[in-house]
């Protein structure tokens, strides 16, 4: 890796976390002498979510332009590889689509919708700073920035009770994690005198016995971004924060904030974690219990984002499997099965809102009949949810191959056996919530209106679905890649 | 070889057709149209293929590959083989008498025909497949529109036996898909060809292992007993069409899957389990005519008439010897047709007398001797009577059965003398007697409903009466199989 | 030539599809076409047998066309001295069954469809040469039967129908196991008939003898021989005439001659080591089925229980294997099929009158039908066997040949002839003879329907008694043949 020292190679490297910093800022400038002037009137509004888009797709061709770079800045501490960078468009993409869904959404929970915007443009560059660092306490500082819009945006809709317990709650989770994870940090950082990953890995290499307070930090490091991600046994907080949150919140969470920990998780454990236990076990077993726990609980649901909510555990399980193959192919597949699951979440969360708008509910049997209501609406929530299920045609299904071929490889039978089971088992209740789409004759409450706006994001992310399902292989050789530049460097 | 794609126009027209109509089919005409010219198409493209298949040069043909995931070794590569192409034809011809079939539907017409087509390229996909993943991939893609097809047309508990159905499949390809990426990795060759995996030897667990988990897997949908259940409940609960593609093609799916993913690659994990196999196939025979006996409801009757047919494709794959195989090959084309003819027949009856219960039906043969008759042709190569399909096939497998063991031949036997006795008590009360008050508005079918009755029964008749090409086909196709058994 | 011969099977076939695909409105025509198809299929026959080489020990008329050839299995026909006399029993007996049909009057084309595939299905097994195409006729024989009975049947015809065609369907099964059983062990690959005499002649007698047991159940139910015969009263009670003519008169020779055509020609060890069972069998047959036809009310049984007693003179003739004993049950065999077919039309005409079977329901009826009185003593003289008429010749020779071998069992027989004299005798008495019973003072005589459907098996009866040399002569070549084999 090429460590930069030159400052305007540095700021170069640093184009898209800056350009995506001054969108939010921009989006609140804005506001402030464009917008409130204007005083209650609308139409404006959508433009200031406009503005931020341009922002983030500037952002993303930065980032994109740095496809091919393999840096280190600021000694070590920020990197820019094909992994970051795979991360970062991700993050952007989802930042993108929830901005869509929120111009439509917002309106109905506040009048202002521009810090909405900034914060949740302010948490995106945390997650990609998060891509980025590879020292513990950029690490921390990066998410300190995720977690403080975060807790704004849970609480955003002042009006609704849920919304405020959820963020309360949220809050603290975060408070605990970060005393957890700087805990863990501090531990680490004492016994080995280093903080930056690659040293650490160095480090860990070199031990033949390690203390327990090492130990320990460890745990409480890997820990933290357990929360972040959601996996079992650090998934409690998850059903309660996914329901009240504003419904835009909620598939951010599910989805950036989720992939966010994995990006950290990634480069902990393969950069720093080189230390001779069976990380395979670890992982594997976690993974398990996040995928039974999930798709069994989320049987019972009557609220389909609680249901998602459940879901996202299970999911956390899949994305687990191809960590606990710690090889970069597995790597590859996590990679993959982000986009798959990120497409397709999203395209689940897109429909809760645009029914929530029309029935102001989110209950699963209010869904009854969609399909005849909104053909495309109907269609597009089937296909996320059968991808989510892992059926062919969609982008989950070669997300859940990629990931078990290759913890086959890495021995994991079992895992990929307990894998599959609950493919099935969590196809019971996407179903029941397919079934629900089409069958039921009931009522006719007519055609559902669709906004352009959330029709487009919609579309989008089903198409690709779809074409992650079909033609999955360009996204499978970036995701290779990302993973290439893990390993190798 | 011929450039023309045919394999891959047989798999991917009914997609494009089914693409077509949600972008214009608009109406009751159109959906229905578009869908019986895509079923024309490949059922024009299978007759093509059964004459164009070179069966003296045997082999796979008319292969066409692109890669498709190369980082995974993935190919779109299909072909076809002599087993494969009696399966083409089956699926063709059932396909496009159950386009027919489906001719009146009302309920949300274009729905329905996109679900259909997307289930016959599934099905059509795992005939022509010859990558495993794609095998896969097309076999997935033909279980899910079934639940939707039986969850919206169906009838009687079709919500209940939609998701049963759907479950129990999806289980058993779970079984399948932990055993497609054991397979990848012993064989070690970046790829999922089936051919080449063919042609490595396994070692002796591994085979034992995998191929009890591709019998469970494959068994599923076969249906072996007791993984049956789903079975006549699916076939009961959905609309005619969808009865007719289920049991007479999709249940084959199973068998086939069985042969090319476990009985091609684990010649001794055959060996191993063929007593086990064999007893299920024997009670499969058994069990399902007994339970056919004591049903009330028409299609329950075929249901689990097809549990016991379904067994003797069981029996003679477990045989493993040449007789065997072709019989369980030429029974899952024998039995294919039957059972789409029964459906259709008694969709038709259904459909004109609401009632499918055998107590409030009869005198079929004093108002519509037409059905009548038909249902007399399907009965017959139910039985396995000689002159029709299923005699041959039953033929086969009984040569099968009596060279390796009478004592099996014996229990199917007894099978058959229970499939007899509840068939013809069942054609005693609905096609004799004076016509009862349900079957009053019934009349013969009109010409387009008329037509693919009376394809499928020319089809028993044909294929029973000149059973030599087909057999031939099937012939070849079964002779890798026999050779590779020989020497594992 | 051979194609003349495939006719038998053809013509009939041909004239069941066209009657089937008269339209409904066409009431008068399906009877009269049935009549000329009919007809044109005893010309068939009358030319086989007038150019028919007496002297030549091979079979004639042959036809082989391929079929299945990998299975070794060829439509392969023609018939020797031992089939060709039932070609033309078959032909002469469904012409006359139509003819007696005038008084169906529900579904008459149905009917005579049916009638006309029953000759195909008929004529077939006495022509086939390959054990899966005689089989397939066998089988082919079932369904129209089936539908003979349970449709136009009388009250009780579905438990008949029923029975007798599971009856008949669970012996069938036995006999296809032998049947493969014969083809794998052969190992010549083939079902020929003639192709596999060779080789399986010369299997372990134990196996053949295993195999012809298997076989011979199915014979021996059709034939059938106590204790396998239960089914037959029934179907004939239930049959409506001309059914019933068709039943005894050619169905029951069904067994016969497959017992002819397997034992000697195809098993003649197993068949040596099994004949004392057959010949003890048979007698107990002519016996069993004597008395209790002694004690039946009902005429129509009576006559059935008759044919029990007479097939096992043909039974015993065939078991005893020598010259004299087959050629009296090929004479028996056909002059059965005349008696029994007389028979069961005058009970026929009989019941039409009176609308009832029971014995006592009549008396002295030769008083108001003096010509059918006079033919019904005339068939029971020819059932009991008096010189000079066929029956005669048939027992006479059985006995004869059954001398040698079965010395007991040929005394036997001959005295039953006195039970059987005494069963006839005592029903002509109490129908014929004595007071006029008053409900049948108007019974009208015999029509001209009738006087055409009786006229001719009266006149061959006599014919064949009084000039047995014509049908011995067409018989003596391949007997001489059959008793060589056997060494007697």
């Amino acid at each position: 890796m090429l460590a930069v020292t030159d400052m305007n190679v540095t700021m170069q490297m640093l184009l898209p976390e800056i350009i995506v910093a001054a969108t939010g800022a921009l989006v609140l400038i804005l506001d402030l002498i464009w917008v409130r002037p204007l005083g209650a009137a609308p139409s404006a509004r959508p433009w200031l979510a406009y503005v931020g888009i341009a922002g983030l797709a500037l952002a993303a061709v930065a980032t994109v332009a740095e496809r091919h770079t393999s840096a280190a800045l600021f000694s070590n501490i920020f990197v820019v590889d094909p992994l970051a960078v795979f991360f970062k468009v991700l993050f952007i993409g989802i930042a993108i689509i929830v901005l869509l869904y929120s111009v439509e959404t917002l309106p109905r929970f506040t009048r202002w919708p521009a810090e909405f915007y900034a914060l949740m443009i302010w948490c995106t560059l945390g997650h990609m700073m998060l891509a980025s660092s590879n020292e513990l306490f950029t690490i921390f500082l990066s998410l300190q920035l995720t977690s403080l819009p975060l807790i704004v945006l849970i609480g955003y809709a002042k009006h609704d009770g849920r919304s405020g317990e959820a963020a309360i709650k949220y809050l603290l989770l975060v408070l605990v994690s970060t005393a957890v994870l700087l805990y863990g940090m501090s531990l680490v950082y004492g016994s080995l005198g280093t903080s930056t990953l690659p040293d650490i890995g160095a480090e860990l290499a070199k031990r033949t016995t390690i203390g327990p307070a090492l130990i320990l930090g460890l745990v409480l490091l890997l820990t933290g971004f357990a929360f972040k991600i959601a996996a079992v046994p650090f998934q409690f907080w998850v059903p309660d924060v996914y329901e009240g949150a504003p419904t835009p919140v909620t598939a951010f969470l599910s989805v950036g904030s989720k992939f966010a920990g994995f990006a950290l998780a990634l480069r902990i454990v393969v950069t720093a974690l080189r230390i001779d236990m069976d990380w395979h076990i670890t992982f594997g077993v976690m993974a398990a219990l996040s995928m039974f726990f999930g798709n069994l609980s989320a049987i019972r649901q009557s609220d389909m984002k609680r249901m998602l909510a459940y879901s996202g555990i299970a999911q956390a399980g899949y994305l687990l499997v191809g960590l606990a193959s710690l090889s970069q192919e597995g790597v590859g597949g996590l990679l993959f099965y982000t986009v798959a699951y990120g497409c397709a979440n999203l395209a689940a969360f897109g429909v809760v809102m645009i029914v929530a708008e029309h029935t102001k509910s989110t209950r699963i049997q209010d869904y009854a009949g969609l399909a005849r209501r909104s053909p495309l609406v109907g269609l597009s929530l089937a296909v996320a949810l059968l991808s989510l299920g892992g059926l062919p045609l969609m982008a989950g299904f070669m997300a859940k191959f990629y990931v078990f071929v290759y913890a086959a490889k890495a021995g994991l039978i079992w895992l990929v056996a307990i894998g599959v089971m609950n493919s099935v088992i969590s196809l019971y209740y996407y179903l029941r919530v397919v079934w629900q789409l089409y069958v039921p004759a009931g009522e006719d409450l007519g055609e559902m209106k669709v906004p352009v706006r959330s029709s487009v994001a919609l579309t989008f992310c089903v198409a690709g679905v779809l074409t992650l399902g079909i033609f999955p292989e360009p996204v499978m050789q970036a995701a290779q890649a990302a993973a290439a530049a893990l390993f190798g460097g | 070889m011929n450039g023309l794609p045919v394999l891959s126009i047989i798999a991917l027209a009914p997609t494009a057709a089914a693409l077509l109509i949600l972008l214009i089919g608009r109406g009751k005409q159109l959906p229905r149209a578009i869908a019986l010219v895509a079923g024309t198409i490949c059922l024009a493209c299978a007759i093509w293929v059964w004459f164009n298949y070179d069966r003296t040069a045997a082999g796979m043909q008319f292969v066409q590959t692109i890669p498709w995931i190369p980082s995974l070794g993935i190919a779109y590569k299909v072909g076809v083989d002599g087993i494969s192409v009696p399966m083409l034809m089956l699926m063709g011809i059932v396909m496009f008498t159950g386009v027919l079939v489906s001719w009146d539907v009302e309920d949300r017409p274009r729905e329905f025909f996109v679900l259909l087509l997307l289930l016959v390229t599934g099905v059509f996909g795992v005939f022509v497949a010859q990558d495993a993943f794609l095998l896969f991939f097309f076999y997935e893609m033909a279980v899910l529109p079934m639940f939707l097809l039986i969850a919206i047309w169906g009838s009687t508990r079709k919500d209940y036996s939609a998701m049963k159905l759907t479950l129990f499949l999806f289980a058993g390809s779970a079984a399948l898909i932990v055993a497609m990426i054991l397979i990848y990795w012993q064989v070690g060759a970046h790829t999922f060809d089936m051919q080449v995996w063919a042609a490595h030897t396994f070692p002796a667990t591994f085979q034992r292992w995998v191929f009890l988990l591709s019998l469970v897997g494959f068994g599923a949908l076969i249906p072996l007993w007791p993984l049956h259940t789903w079975s006549p409940d699916g076939h009961v609960a959905a609309p005619t069409a969808v009865s007719m593609m289920h049991a007479g093609v999709l249940l084959k799916l199973g068998a086939y899957g069985l042969i090319r993913l476990g009985i091609t690659l684990f010649p001794q994990g055959l060996h191993d389990w063929a007593l086990l196999m064999a007893i299920i196939g024997a009670i499969n025979v058994v069990y399902g005519a007994l339970c056919a006996m004591s049903q009330t409801d028409l299609k329950y009757v075929i249901g689990y008439s097809s549990v016991s047919h379904m067994g003797y494709v069981i029996l003679g794959l477990s045989m493993a010897n040449r007789f065997g195989l072709e019989g369980a090959v030429f029974q899952m084309f024998a039995h294919g047709i039957m059972t789409a003819l029964f459906f259709a027949l008694i969709g038709y009856v259904y459909e004109k007398s609401h009632t499918r219960q055998i107590a409030e039906i009869s005198g079929l043969m004093l108002r519509t001797p037409v059905v009548a008759a038909t249902f007399v042709i399907a009965a017959a190569a139910s039985m396995g009577l000689p002159s029709t399909s299923g005699f041959v096939a039953e033929l086969l497998v009984y040569v099968g059965l009596i060279g390796k063991s009478p004592l099996l031949a014996a229990v199917a036997f007894v099978g058959v003398v229970v499939t007899a006795a509840y068939l013809i008590r069942t054609l005693t009360k609905i096609l004799l007697g004076k016509p009862s008050e349900a079957v009053e508005p019934l009349v013969d079918p009109r010409p387009i409903r008329m037509l693919p009755m009376g394809i499928l029964a020319f089809t028993i008749m044909g294929v029973g009466l000149f059973p030599g090409p087909m057999y031939e086909t099937i012939r070849i196709g079964v002779m890798p199989i026999l050779q590779k058994l020989a020497g594992g | 030539m051979g194609y003349v011969l495939a006719a038998t099977v053809l013509l009939p076939l041909v004239g069941a599809i066209v009657v089937a695909l008269l339209p409904k409105s066409a009431e008068g025509a399906p009877r009269p076409l049935a009549i000329v198809f009919a007809a044109a299929n005893l010309g068939v026959a009358s030319w086989l047998w007038a150019n028919f080489d007496r002297t030549a020990s091979a079979i004639q008329f042959e036809l082989k066309l391929p079929w299945i050839p990998a299975l070794g299995t060829s439509i392969h026909l023609g018939v020797d001295g031992l089939s060709l006399p039932m070609v033309l029993l078959t032909a002469l007996l469904t012409l006359l069954a139509v003819i007696a049909s005038k008084n169906i009057s529900e579904q008459r084309k149905e009917y005579f469809s049916l009638i006309l595939l029953l000759e195909a299905g008929l004529a077939g097994v006495f022509i086939a040469l390959d054990l899966i195409v005689f089989y397939l006729f066998w089988e082919v024989v079932l369904i129209p039967m089936f539908f003979l009975i349970n449709i136009w049947g009388g009250p009780n015809r579905r438990y008949a129908a029923v029975k007798f065609f599971l009856y008949t369907l669970a012996g069938s099964l036995a006999m296809l196991g032998g049947i493969i059983g014969l083809f794998l062990l052969n190992g010549a690959n083939s079902f020929d008939m003639i192709g596999l005499r060779e080789g399986s002649a010369a299997l372990p007698i134990a196996t053949q003898a295993a195999l012809f047991t298997a076989i011979g159940i199915a014979l021996a139910i059709k034939v059938p021989m106590v204790p396998f015969h239960t089914w037959l009263p029934d179907a004939h009670v239930e049959a409506p005439t001309a059914v019933s003519v068709l039943l005894a008169g050619v169905l029951l020779k069904m067994g016969s001659y497959g017992f002819l055509r397997f034992g000697p020609q195809l098993l003649p060890g197993g068949f040596t080591r099994l004949s004392p069972v057959i010949a003890l069998l048979a007698v107990i047959s002519i016996v069993w089925g004597a008395a209790i036809a002694l004690r039946q009310t009902d005429l129509k049984k009576l006559v059935a229980y008759s044919s029990v007693s007479h097939m096992g003179y043909v039974m015993l003739g065939i078991a005893a294997g020598t010259g004299a004993g087959i050629m009296g049950a090929g004479v028996q065999m056909f002059s059965h099929g005349l008696i029994a077919g007389l028979l069961f039309l005058l009970v026929g005409a009989f019941y039409e009158r009176a609308h009832t079977r029971e014995i006592s329901a009549f008396g002295g009826v030769v008083k108001v039908t003096p010509v059918l009185a006079g033919i019904l003593v005339f068939a029971s003289f020819a059932s009991l066997g008096l010189p000079g008429l066929s029956g005669f010749v048939g027992e006479f020779l059985v006995i004869l040949g059954a001398l040698g071998p079965y010395m007991i069992y040929a005394a036997v027989a001959g005295l039953a002839v006195v039970l059987t004299a005494g069963y006839l005798l005592w029903m002509v008495r109490r129908v014929a003879f004595g007071e006029l019973n008053a409900d049948r003072a108007t019974m009208p005589d015999i029509t001209l329907t009738e006087a055409l459907a009786i006229g001719p098996l009266c006149v061959a009866t006599v014919l064949v008694g009084i000039f047995p040399q014509t049908l011995v002569g067409v018989m003596n070549v391949a007997v001489e043949g059959v008793a060589k084999v056997l060494g007697r």
